[in-house]
């Protein structure tokens, strides 16, 4: 029923919007809340990003992915949108709570979804700098320069890992073409 | 050449799934994947960038019931305006006072249908009981056919979870109502059988239900739909909540204006139940 969502809300089944709402509104209230840290921003943005939602539903492709995934990629644009224009600048008390290692995260409640799973498989394979420069700027939100200013990371080095983290990610994930593939044996 | 556009290219889509790209790398990298016949190819980085942002996201935090109140209402008003949207024939949180001309209000219409086709059917089918039903409905398939009544009968019937509760006074004295409420977390369905509550005009207020649960502050109880009474005697009425509520311990009726209020400010609430089981 779930993957029917997005698909109702294009043929325009305003009931759809309600069970859309139901489904998505924890994961992206908490996409939200983790990478803006402001509740009236997090507020203002999950609002805005419904609206995407509806607007984009006619462009999910289940072949392409899951529809969860189709929605927190949906979230995290707008998220970014934010972050960006609100020249958002993390404080040197927030640097202990973002400075973790991305094994010591057990104690929070895991989703236990495929996604999340898939999620999981794919950042343990990967070596531990770009689990930390991933994490840092996927799941945190930071910018290159900020992990860097962070870390004591020079900058390049953590373009770097981003990139290989994330198009070896790309491929554990089956999301990647055949085209840059030796990329990521490199 | 073509190596160092590669390179170009990769590092403006790692840059924009990692953490977005501003507008003259948006303009360079559309250019770029069209000159390299890879338009597109930007959303899979992004995929990958959501997939991996979910992999321990703590998501038991609910929404706030405010947050999800403006949303709806912000749908409503999207869905109004847009064309394709009117070949919708349900929806679930179409308040019973819709505004006029509105899709809403066409639903209205569809539910007031549906009511009165309920009735038609209770009277036929039963003769026992007067049962008047506004708001939204839990579908039934369309060769069911039940009657509110039956409907609740087999939530109770089904529902091993089922939470009860006995409906008394609330702040406004000269109200006696009776009746329950039950409510399945696991099917998140629920009913209220209803007496004593005077018949409301619905153009100058209606009933709201709140529903207090384990996810949401006491302050911000989740909105469980609003109604009306149009006939003395019992009444038997969906609750629509929307939020999912969970480990429900108390419900209450309030009296608001007509559309229902996000906030309720609590002057008059003429019913008050507490969970028994």
């Amino acid at each position: 029923m779930a993957q029917a969502i997005l698909n109702r809300i294009a043929t325009g089944d305003t009931d759809a919007v309600q069970d859309c709402l139901k489904t998505y509104g924890g994961l992206v209230w908490s996409l939200a809340r983790r990478m803006l840290r402001n509740s009236e921003d997090a507020e203002d943005v999950v609002q805005e990003i419904f609206v995407d939602i509806w607007k984009n539903a006619e462009r999910f492709d289940p072949s392409q992915s899951s529809e969860t995934t189709f929605v927190a990629m949906i979230a995290r644009r707008r998220i970014i949108d934010r972050i960006r224009y609100s020249a958002r600048r993390i404080s040197p008390d927030s640097l202990e709570d973002v400075l973790v290692e991305p094994t010591n995260r057990g104690d929070q409640t895991i989703q236990t979804s495929v996604e999340a799973n898939e999620a999981a498989k794919a950042l343990a394979a990967l070596r531990p700098e770009q689990q930390q420069v991933l994490q840092l700027s996927i799941v945190e939100g930071l910018s290159h320069q900020e992990i860097s200013d962070a870390t004591g990371m020079p900058l390049g080095t953590v373009k770097t890992h981003a990139r290989r983290g994330i198009l070896q990610a790309r491929e554990i994930l089956g999301l990647g073409s055949t085209e840059i593939r030796k990329e990521v044996s490199a | 050449m073509n190596e160092n556009i590669e390179e170009t290219m990769l590092d403006l889509l790692c840059k924009k799934a990692t953490y977005g790209l501003n507008p003259q790398e948006e303009k360079q990298l559309a250019e770029l994947e069209k000159e390299m016949g890879r338009e597109g190819e930007s959303e899979s980085f992004e995929l990958t960038a959501a997939t991996l942002a979910m992999a321990d996201l703590d998501t038991s935090k609910a929404m706030p019931a405010n947050l999800q109140s403006r949303i709806l209402a912000e749908a409503e008003r999207y869905f109004d305006k847009t064309p394709e949207s009117r070949a919708s024939t349900v929806s679930a949180f179409v308040s019973d006072e819709a505004p006029s001309g509105s899709l809403f209000n066409w639903l209205g219409w569809a539910f007031a249908a549906a009511a009165c086709l309920a009735l038609a059917l209770n009277i036929f089918y039963t003769r026992e009981q007067s049962t008047i039903v506004q708001g939204t409905l839990p579908t039934p398939t369309p060769a069911e056919k039940l009657t509110p009544l039956q409907m609740r009968q087999r939530l109770i019937d089904s529902a091993p979870d089922l939470a009860r509760a006995d409906w008394g006074a609330g702040n406004v004295k000269e109200l006696t109502p009776s009746g329950d409420i039950v409510w399945s977390d696991a099917k998140q369905a629920g009913y209220m059988r209803l007496s004593g509550l005077p018949v409301n005009d619905p153009n100058k207020e209606t009933y709201q239900l709140w529903i207090f649960d384990e996810t949401q502050d006491d302050k911000t109880p989740i909105d469980g739909g609003t109604f009306t009474v149009n006939s003395a005697g019992e009444v038997i009425i969906p609750i629509n909540a929307k939020l999912q509520p969970k480990n429900t311990k108390m419900y209450a009726i309030t009296v608001e204006k007509p559309g229902g209020v996000v906030v309720s400010k609590r002057e008059k609430i003429v019913a008050l139940a507490k969970r028994e089981t």
